[in-house]
């Protein structure tokens, strides 16, 4: 999985401005969207932790615990997708195309670029999909829990879905046109 | 002879109290009925169990057209259909589950507001879903309200409400987390419903049961997609109405024996029965703050006309709830 | 052409584009995304199936354990408390024969107890273990194998994840599920222990680059010893962490989340009061985390929707109806289904797998009188060698994304995992005839 002519480096930094500045500010985007997630993991253990302190020691648990986390899941997976996509990370069964791209670098190069084009169909189709009940959340005021214990709008919930997949749409176009830009330039 | 493929499904299994006349009620009432006549036969696509969608989207799997006939937890839907849970905001109204069914089966018909709010997303209502009565299952007996003073009990979702101002702390959870939750003492006890709790078998950790009545719970509907149930010729939906009648009847009578069943199971199997002494229980429903409160604030005037609506039905039933939640309005 | 043709059609369409190297999860949302579309001939009710798996798919506590288990291991690991297990076990194990393969497979087991998840094993012990067995003599190859293979141990010695998930489907206690894997789990690892000495007897070729180099440096004398206080202050921390998680869950104290949230806390705390752990370091950790975790996730979301179009083929209905008008005994049917789960394996990830089939299975097998606890380790034993099974792998494909080795190629790691397979073959064969096994602690 080394491919040395793309501008994204497989070990997921950030290229540099002047070198790609498509690769540069989706790589920044993806970094920032990442991180965030990053720190949520952090938040997701620190929250179960006072829960289950907070109930045991001090007879005061935390409401909504199982709901917040379990949002809170859906929401690290969009956040850090992106990133994911750049750094070249989601699971795959690659030995074909490895023998593929030993003996033909194009023909490789051809079949990566369809991937990479699947995976923005798939993450547009995603955010087409997720788009209208995102607005709806917003219009209507929509929350998850209980009135009256506790609320929390979904719509910011949403539009990290909406936000996650429209970048990995975008990450995963780049991808393609690099390996489209790697297939001109017959560079292996 | 036309035929006609009917997507039915739910997010809970077939033997869930809630799926149960679904499919063995209402599927074999609607064949029954079409054949009859013999014009119409049903080709059921059935998709119990979760296989398409979880509970948490029974509303959408429905509204969305996922499945043309499903289960809907309208509980789960405190923020898009919240007309539907004014049980849970009025507690110690009735303990009869079969008053409940015929109550919001008439009014998801007949009142505007409710049946309203099920067209606005896009279903039809076909037959009520309900729960037992909820009582605490505790591993103390409760004889006065002082026996809450301090404890922390399982009560998941607005049955948190129903525990303010009695001293006991509602600690979060489900039917499958208040088994191990009681046997390590994260709590002592949990409001829940006979049918529900023999199953899970909660009584083995939390063997005092103290009927206290907290009542019955409208849980949400048998609904149809409201696209695919208007288009259906006008036969086959005088049958879906008529099988629902028949679903309605039946599942209050499957959870009456259910709960009737697990009531003769737990007590053999050593749970001790307690009732909350009557003044007691005064106590415990004077005491609690106005939580109707939030909930006629989401909802507003058409709150308010369910709300009275469904107080009137209930008296009209020959129901006396305990806590006039309608007065002033 | 019937649905269930074309179901079969698009499990076909699937199986070539993971073979091709598509990523599993684009190939999962687009097969199912055109298979709803297909069957009922209707595009938007693939994208409001597409809406509710991406938005509550996963919505669930139960899949928090991932994040934080993944959490707890690595930074178990970077606390050197992985690397210290493992010490521990070499120093004791040095002298046997394919000592530090037995030491992964030891250590690997002591680690179970604080993981969920085989894929944290796994990339732990890439980085403990391969450097180490390599640098004495071991084939990269085989390494990374011994460490793959061993990896299933995660999820078969509680906690472990696919015994959380399969409790939900089936309706069976989680707790009394990880009380049930814990024979079995330790059978395995008896198990692969038995079979890294004798094929390092028999083939030595198989095991090292080296064969006379290693025999040489087994048997010398001059070897640094350990001294026993040295191995209790190496091996004290992830004691205790495996007295706090696993005390925690048998007990019932914690749910599984609630275990993965303190695991990863006490993780925390160790690697804190070990000085393993800056501010850079933690960052590096946690965005591990991420990476791992969103990958599975990810697999997790695109699975759901594609048993969900497999659900609308009506797949399930129809194999269910096979069994039933097939006439089984309780014990052919339990092979059957672990043959089905075997084949399933090949292409599919575990939680998919446990998805489609618990829900058909496990209401025929208690219909069988199969004990539900017996079903689901059967079960879960099966799924997991589908873990090292090609074309799909995911235990395999971790260890060799983490190794980043371009001298180790995933076929290679896949064939040393082949002896694992067989002994976990074995294992399932046992536990499907002695239900005793599972149930002697129920
Ligand atoms: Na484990
Ligand atoms: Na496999």
């Amino acid at each position: 999985m080394t491919d040395q002519t793309t501008e994204v480096p497989d070990d997921g930094t950030i290229p540099s401005f002047s070198r790609a500045p498509v690769g540069a500010m989706l790589g920044v985007v993806a970094a920032c969207l990442s991180s965030v997630g990053t720190l949520w993991i952090g938040g997701l253990m620190a929250l179960v932790v006072a829960d289950v302190l907070g109930r045991n020691f001090l007879n005061a648990p935390i409401t909504g615990v199982s709901e917040i986390a379990g949002r809170s899941v859906v929401a690290i997976v969009f956040l850090q997708v992106s990133a994911a996509v750049l750094q070249k990370r989601l699971t795959r069964a690659d030995f074909l195309l490895r023998a593929i791209g030993g003996g033909n670098p194009r023909g490789a190069h051809v079949l990566e670029c369809a991937f990479a084009l699947t995976g923005a169909v798939v993450f547009a189709l995603v955010l087409w999909a997720s788009w209208p009940k995102t607005w709806e959340a917003l219009a209507t005021g929509e929350f998850f829990g209980v009135q009256g214990v506790f609320t929390i709008p979904t719509f910011p919930f949403r539009l990290i879905t909406v936000v996650g997949a429209g970048l990995a749409s975008l990450c995963s176009l780049y991808r393609a046109a690099c390996e489209i830009r790697a297939l001109k330039g017959g560079g292996v | 002879q036309q035929t006609i493929t009917i997507n039915i499904g739910s997010s809970h299994p077939e033997q869930n109290i809630w799926v149960y006349a679904m499919k063995n009620t209402f599927q074999p009432e609607v064949n029954r009925i079409l054949a009859e006549k013999g014009e119409y036969t049903v080709d059921w696509n059935e998709a119990y169990a979760g296989t398409l969608y979880k509970f948490t989207d029974t509303r959408e799997a429905v509204m969305d057209g996922i499945v043309d006939v499903g289960m809907v937890g309208t509980v789960w839907e405190g923020a898009n259909m919240p007309l539907q849970n004014v049980t849970y905001f009025t507690p110690f109204a009735t303990s009869d589950h079969k008053m409940i069914i015929e109550i919001f089966d008439d009014l998801s018909a007949n009142l505007p507001e409710l049946r309203d709010s099920w067209a606005e997303n896009n279903m039809v209502h076909l037959s009520s879903l309900i729960t037992d009565s909820y009582d605490i299952y505790a591993t103390f007996p409760v004889n006065t309200m002082a026996d809450l003073q301090n404890r922390k009990l399982n009560a998941p979702g607005t049955s948190a409400n129903w525990l303010r101002e009695t001293g006991a702390t509602p600690v979060d959870g489900a039917l499958t987390t208040y088994y191990t939750n009681i046997q390590t003492g994260v709590t002592e006890g949990t409001l829940s419903f006979a049918s529900g709790i023999l199953p899970t078998r909660v009584y083995e950790v939390a063997p005092e049961l103290t009927r206290v009545g907290i009542g019955s719970m409208y849980f949400g509907g048998i609904a149809a997609n409201k696209d695919f149930f208007d288009g259906l010729p006008e036969p086959v939906q005088v049958a879906f109405r008529d099988a629902a009648k028949a679903t309605s009847t039946a599942h209050g009578d499957y959870v009456a024996d259910l709960a009737a069943r697990a009531m003769t199971e737990m007590q053999a199997a050593g749970l001790t029965v307690h009732e909350l002494p009557a003044e007691e229980k005064t106590k415990w429903v004077t005491g609690l703050p106005n939580i109707i409160e939030p909930w006629l604030e989401q909802t507003g005037d058409a709150g308010k006309t369910v709300l009275k609506a469904y107080f009137d039905a209930l008296r009209a039933h020959g129901a006396t709830p305990l806590r006039n939640w309608d007065e002033g309005l | 052409m019937t649905t269930l043709t074309l179901g079969f059609i698009l499990i076909g369409v699937l199986i070539l584009l993971v073979l091709l190297g598509m990523q599993i999860a684009y190939a999962l949302f687009i097969v199912a995304f055109s298979g709803i579309w297909l069957i009922r001939d209707n595009l938007g009710l693939s994208f409001k199936m597409l809406e509710l798996t991406a938005y509550s798919g996963i919505d669930d506590y139960l899949f928090a354990t991932i994040p934080l288990f993944v959490l707890m291991g690595l930074l178990v690991s970077v606390s050197n408390v992985g690397r210290d297990t493992f010490e521990v076990a070499e120093e004791l194990l040095r002298r046997m024969l394919c000592g530090l393969g037995v030491a992964t497979v030891a250590a690997n087991t002591v680690f179970a107890a604080v993981t969920g998840v085989s894929i944290a094993s796994a990339a732990v012990f890439t980085r403990v273990a391969v450097p180490e067995m390599t640098r004495h003599g071991y084939r990269p190859a085989f390494s990374a194998g011994t460490v793959a293979g061993s990896s299933v141990l995660g999820m078969l010695i509680p906690p472990s994840l696919l015994l959380i998930i399969y409790g939900v489907l089936a309706e069976v206690s989680i707790g009394g599920m990880f009380l049930a894997g814990i024979v079995p789990g330790l059978l395995l690892a008896l198990g692969f222990v038995a079979m890294l000495m004798g094929v390092t007897l028999l083939f030595p070729g198989f095991v090292f680059a080296d064969p006379e180099a290693a025999r040489e440096r087994r048997v010398a004398v001059d070897v640094r010893g350990m001294s026993a206080t040295t191995m209790f202050a190496k091996i004290t921390p992830i004691l205790l962490l495996v007295f706090l998680v696993l005390g925690g869950l048998y007990s019932g104290y914690f749910t599984p989340t609630e275990a993965g949230g303190i695991g990863a806390f006490g993780a925390l705390l160790i690697a804190l009061g070990r000085r393993s752990l800056n501010r850079g370091k933690l960052w590096q950790v946690m965005k591990q985390t991420g990476t791992i975790s969103v990958s599975i996730l990810l697999l997790l979301i695109a699975a759901g929707f594609y048993s969900r179009m497999l659900a609308i083929a009506g797949l399930p209905n129809a194999i269910g109806d096979l069994v039933r008008s097939g006439g089984f005994s309780p014990l052919g049917f339990l092979f059957c289904h672990a043959v089905i789960i075997l084949l399933m394996g090949m292409i599919l990830d575990s939680t998919s797998i446990l998805l489609i089939m618990v829900p058909i299975a496990a209401p025929i097998a208690q219909g069988l009188g199969i004990d539900l606890s017996h079903f689901g380790i059967v079960t879960v034993l099966a799924v997991e060698i589908g873990l090292l099974t090609p074309p799909f792998g995911i235990s395999v494909f971790t260890v060799h994304n983490t190794l980043n080795d371009p001298d180790v190629s995933v076929e290679q790691i896949f064939a040393a995992t082949m002896p694992f397979i067989l002994v976990m073959v074995a294992i399932l064969v046992l536990v499907a005839l002695v239900p005793w096994t599972v149930t002697v602690f129920l």
